[in-house]
């Protein structure tokens, strides 16, 4: 075939880029100690920064409000009570622990709406009156996770769930059915403090993922027609779940070779070495059907395999691995996600990407170390441990304190967790219905990402700096009033009542009386603010000017007063990064 | 709402050094800011209108189903590998005969696509036949040396590429947004130049200030603000909150893009908020996304006098085009939905009698494999079919050479059909950039690789 230009990691870039980022601790030939099956790096030495934890009470305080900003959907004032009192620790071991809020397990119908499916208008609704809304788009899933993020307890594990349904993507633009999308973020809900390697396997024989990037019904080459098997699913699963197109080293940043320019992972020859080995998945056999070569769509189950469909031959797996031919269609696929999930770009590539989900966009390569280190080995031999690399990262110094300096540091808030902290802060009740109609105009329609690179892309840089801010990539004109003006319906728009189309709807109802009880005293209202969502940063300036629009409010309307305040301190620049 | 981005690194626009070579001054009078109203003293003003309006079919389109040759030795290679047994065929039946005037083989449009049949014939509408991203011009052996662009077959990588012009390494502007940095001198408005109307994605942005995005239905504007004291000292308190902590960059830029907005929504909601009789006559019935977004852009067009754009550039989309399988439905709906709203833009140019001052073309990440894939669908390529649409267009010609659809053949990269382009996507936008006004000198930052390729205008413009 042709030969690969700068395919596959040399022993050398590797021992130049560990060298540099150890700071010269190994010989260049140590670099060949990197153990790939355990993924432990031999000679890593690196030196956990001294823990700045904060000592005072505003301190204390304001780094309860940081993890809830990072390890929930946003800090209420019982919550932040909470974790002052029992501390970073205790919180992550009981969210950890936390009973998990699972999604409704909708019923399945068929992949083409009959027509009797429709949305009857006529009153009273009926848990049944919008059959086309309740089945066939993602309503119901979409307004259940918006509920469950403002009310039910489980907040990290939502969190971390969210994060990788913008890893491994799949999306409404085309699986439109509730009960399908329902499944397959029920696997991400399910496995978000467990092994990495079984999320793997279970996306990749998920019948929603077969459909959305092809692998259901995918066959072997057929000589007569010319067909070759479909590669988007064998593309994407490397450039996008698991190592990316380039090297990385432990820490994160791209490995070179001699003349400076990137190694790349795979060629159109690993591509197509996947793309064989995904073949002969077909969906689930429905309940009642009779089992087909090629099954039609229905996503209850994993895929189901069918041999005769299953390219046997020998395929090209990474770094000169490869899969011998014949072997059954299990072994096929497991030595498939082996041969990515012990790829050594696993830990950093899955470590940066959590870590800019939840804490910062721009961590630095010592972070993203650390805690990749923590996915190569938990402490107790295992890779791909979730939860540990979950623990980690919050934990670490980096994520940790009262106050970070570092201009560069921290992240947009992304429009889905804008809305919800909005809410939350004001100890809001919802049914989810309101809120997830609010994120489309802010670039963010929950589930449904315009591509498999979800709704912006990692490396996205803010306009004008050097700096990663990958949700930046929704900020614009449109997107930006888009958000004041939801803050403004919230504060000044009329009640939040049932939806009269949605059976048992309970509307959303949020509590001023906490911040009104303060509007007579615009500073302390503000000060409440400020503790609650911006853990203690805004300057004088900006206290200042919010004072004065509070003031400005008659004394006699207390819940106008704080609906100003909320307004100004939600609306505000300072409020959209999260830092 | 879709976005492609910028990435870390890679080659920056230096604005001093194409400020220099524009205008003649001196490294010494640039030293201090870069005041583009002031500098346009130097630099005459434009005194017509222009825009250019780019259309990105997101996921990589099979230009292989847009434009099949239908002479017998032509359909025949077609045929050979995309028959009925294929999955992905097209029947010398059902394809839209053309003639290309400059040429004298004929070949045949999707047939979704009659509304590009009829402009095509009037000379409205220009094709170009396999364009891609070369980091030079490119054989089958320079690509068997490794001589290619990064990640050929990666959406986003090829996506960056298509909407910055760069090749190799990365580039955190597109092309037109450099193309409008380097017109803002001449085109002397306060308005912004680019405008999209799909959110923000590389090829909008430049280094000057920040393109405006547009939404299609709703209003544009700060909400909730009334005459009363305690609302104007609301919204005085937001203005200041908008103007602190510009240490910090993140908050910094959040508040830059919304006070922008904010100062142009009152000029942007009026065009938005009503459909001329104009428009709604040009526009009528057609509810898809692509012909609301070009609505909104024709609004703009309208607009023109109240906006005082002399030169503009316009981001339009449509997703979907990833056709790894169900290629043919998915392409009778995608191209039901893109021709009539392209004809019904081109008509309201026309009725505004401003249809040679508005070119509108497309781009996509790439093309798709001849050979098909399982599931009646096709893997990513490389070179595809584009379209220039447009009163000024050279139309009724198929500019470029088209490949020979031979799997392993002389044009294939490798050996399922992915056509090495004979055209590259720098020829193709200069060609476009130079109608626009950029000088000879321009073109050099906003194209960095265009002289290596020849000829520099491919001559469907002017």
């Amino acid at each position: 075939m042709i030969a690969p230009l700068h395919k596959r990691r040399t022993a050398f870039a590797i021992a130049t880029a560990i060298a540099t980022a150890l700071g010269a601790a190994c010989a260049p030939g140590d670099a060949l100690a990197l153990e790939r099956h355990s993924g432990v790096a031999t000679h890593d030495r690196v030196a956990t920064p001294v823990s700045r934890t904060p000592r005072t009470a505003e301190g204390i305080e304001a780094d309860a409000v940081r993890l809830l900003e990072q390890s929930t959907w946003g800090p209420s004032a019982a919550l932040v009570a909470h974790v002052r009192s029992i501390g970073t620790a205790a919180f992550l071991d009981e969210q950890f622990a936390m009973p998990q809020t699972r999604y409704t397990a909708f019923a399945p119908w068929p992949a083409t709406r009959p027509d009797t499916c429709i949305d009857d208008r006529s009153l009273p609704v009926t848990p049944t009156s919008y059959c086309a809304r309740d089945n066939y788009t993602l309503f119901p899933l979409q307004r259940e996770f918006f509920r469950n993020a403002v009310m039910a307890p489980d907040q990290l594990r939502q969190r971390v769930a969210f994060a990788l349904s913008q890893i491994l993507v799949t999306s409404g633009t085309e699986i439109n059915q509730a009960y399908a999308m329902q499944r397959y973020q029920q696997i991400l809900a399910d496995l978000a403090f467990d092994n990495f390697r079984n999320v793997l396997t279970r996306v990749t024989l998920s019948p929603v993922m077969g459909n959305y990037l092809d692998m259901a019904n995918n066959v072997k080459p057929n000589a007569r027609t010319g067909v070759q098997p479909n590669e988007n699913y064998a593309r994407e699963l490397l450039q996008l779940f698991s190592i990316g197109t380039v090297e990385l080293a432990p820490d994160g940043t791209p490995l070179a070779d001699g003349a400076g320019k990137p190694v790349a992972t795979y060629d159109q020859d690993e591509i197509e070495g996947f793309a064989h080995v995904f073949t002969g998945w077909t969906y689930p056999t429905a309940p009642g059907a009779a089992p087909r070569t090629i099954n039609p769509r229905y996503f209850d189950g994993a895929m189901e395999e069918r041999p005769v469909d299953h390219d046997p031959a020998a395929k090209t797996l990474l770094d000169g691995r490869v899969a011998p031919a014949g072997l059954s269609m299990g072994a096929d696929l497991a030595n498939a996600i082996d041969s990515v999930f012990m790829h050594p770009n696993v830990g950093p590539f899955l470590a940066k990407r959590l870590i800019q989900k939840l804490v910062t966009g721009n961590p630095s390569p010592a972070y993203v170390r650390r805690v990749a280190t923590v996915f190569n080995d938990n402490g107790a031999g295992v890779r791909g441990d979730l939860k540990a690399v979950v623990r980690t990262l919050l934990q670490d110094p980096e994520a940790r304190g009262a106050v970070k300096a570092d201009p560069g540091y921290g992240r947009l808030r992304e429009p889905v967790q804008f809305v919800i902290a909005a809410a939350r802060a004001l100890d809001a009740a919802s049914d989810g219905v309101f809120l997830r109609a609010q994120t489309g105009a802010m670039g963010q329609p929950l589930f449904v990402a315009p591509s498999v690179f979800n709704y912006y892309p990692p490396d996205y840089v803010v306009p004008g700096t050097h700096i990663l801010g990958p949700e930046f990539a929704l900020q614009n004109t449109t997107t930006a009033l888009a958000r004041i003006n939801y803050v403004n319906t919230l504060a000044f728009g009329a009640a939040i009542g049932p939806d009269p189309t949605v059976y048992g709807a309970t509307g959303t109802q949020v509590d001023w009386s906490p911040l009104a009880a303060l509007a007579g005293d615009p500073n302390a209202l503000v000060a409440k603010l400020d503790t609650l969502l911006l853990h203690g940063t805004l300057s004088a300036a900006a206290q200042q000017a919010i004072v004065a629009a509070v003031s400005a409010v008659s004394a006699n309307d207390a819940p106008a007063r704080a609906k100003t305040a909320f307004y100004l301190v939600v609306s505000s620049p300072q409020y959209q990064v999260e830092r | 709402m879709v976005s492609t981005f910028g990435r870390p690194g890679g080659t920056d626009i230096d604005r001093r050094r194409f400020l220099r070579r524009t205008t003649g001054l001196s490294a010494a009078a640039l030293a201090g800011s870069l005041d583009l109203v002031s500098l346009a003293a130097h630099a005459s003003v434009v005194s017509d209108y222009r825009a250019l309006v780019c259309v990105f079919l997101f996921g990589g389109v099979d230009g292989n189903n847009v434009l099949v040759p239908l002479d017998a030795g032509g359909y025949g290679q077609y045929a050979a590998v995309r028959g009925a047994s294929s999955g992905v065929g097209l029947t010398q039946a059902e394809l839209l005969p053309i003639t290309p005037a400059n040429v004298g083989v004929p070949f045949g449009l999707h047939p979704s696509l009659p509304e590009l049949q009829a402009l095509f014939s009037a000379g409205r509408l220009a094709l170009l036949a396999n364009v891609g991203m070369l980091t030079q011009p490119t054989t089958k052996a320079d690509y068997a040396a490794g001589n290619r662009p990064d990640n050929l077959y990666s959406h986003s990588d090829q996506q960056a590429q298509w909407q910055s012009a760069i090749a190799e390494g990365v580039s955190r502007s597109g092309w037109g947004g450099r193309l409008a940095d380097a017109m803002a001198p001449r085109a002397g408005q306060t308005f912004p130049i680019v405008t999209s109307a799909a959110g923000v994605t590389l090829f909008v942005t430049g280094t000057g200030s920040g393109p405006l995005a547009i939404p299609t239905s709703g209003s544009f504007g700060l909400a909730g603000f009334g005459s009363g004291a305690a609302s104007k000292a609301r919204r005085a308190a937001l203005a200041t909150l908008l103007g602190l902590d510009r240490d910090n960059a993140l908050v910094a830029a959040a508040a830059d893009i919304t006070r922008q907005a904010d100062a142009l929504s009152a000029t942007v909601n009026p065009i938005l908020a009503s459909t001329s009789p104009t428009l709604a006559g040009a526009f009528g019935g057609l509810t898809s996304s692509i012909a609301k977004e070009l609505l909104a852009v024709a609004k703009l067009i309208e607009a023109q006098a109240a906006t005082g754009a002399k030169r503009q550039v316009f981001f339009v989309s449509l997703g979907g085009f990833d056709t790894h399988n169900n290629e043919l439905a998915t392409h009778r709906t995608l191209f039901g939905q893109l021709s009539p709203a392209l004809k019904a833009f081109h008509d309201a140019t026309a009725a505004l009698g401003m249809a040679d001052k508005v070119t509108t073309f497309t781009l996509s990440d790439f093309g798709r494999t001849f050979q098909p894939a399982a599931g009646g669908g096709s893997d990513h390529a490389w070179g595809s079919h584009h379209l220039v649409m447009g009163g000024a267009v050279n139309g009724g010609k198929l500019y470029g050479r088209y490949p020979q659809l031979v799997p392993g053949g002389p044009d294939d990269a490798e050996k399922e059909g992915r056509w090495i382009p004979t055209t590259s996507v720098e020829q193709y936008g200069a060609t476009l950039a130079r109608w626009f006004g950029a000088s000879a000198e321009d073109l050099l930052t906003v194209f960095p690789n265009l002289a290596r390729f020849s000829p520099g205008d491919l001559g469907f413009l002017g």
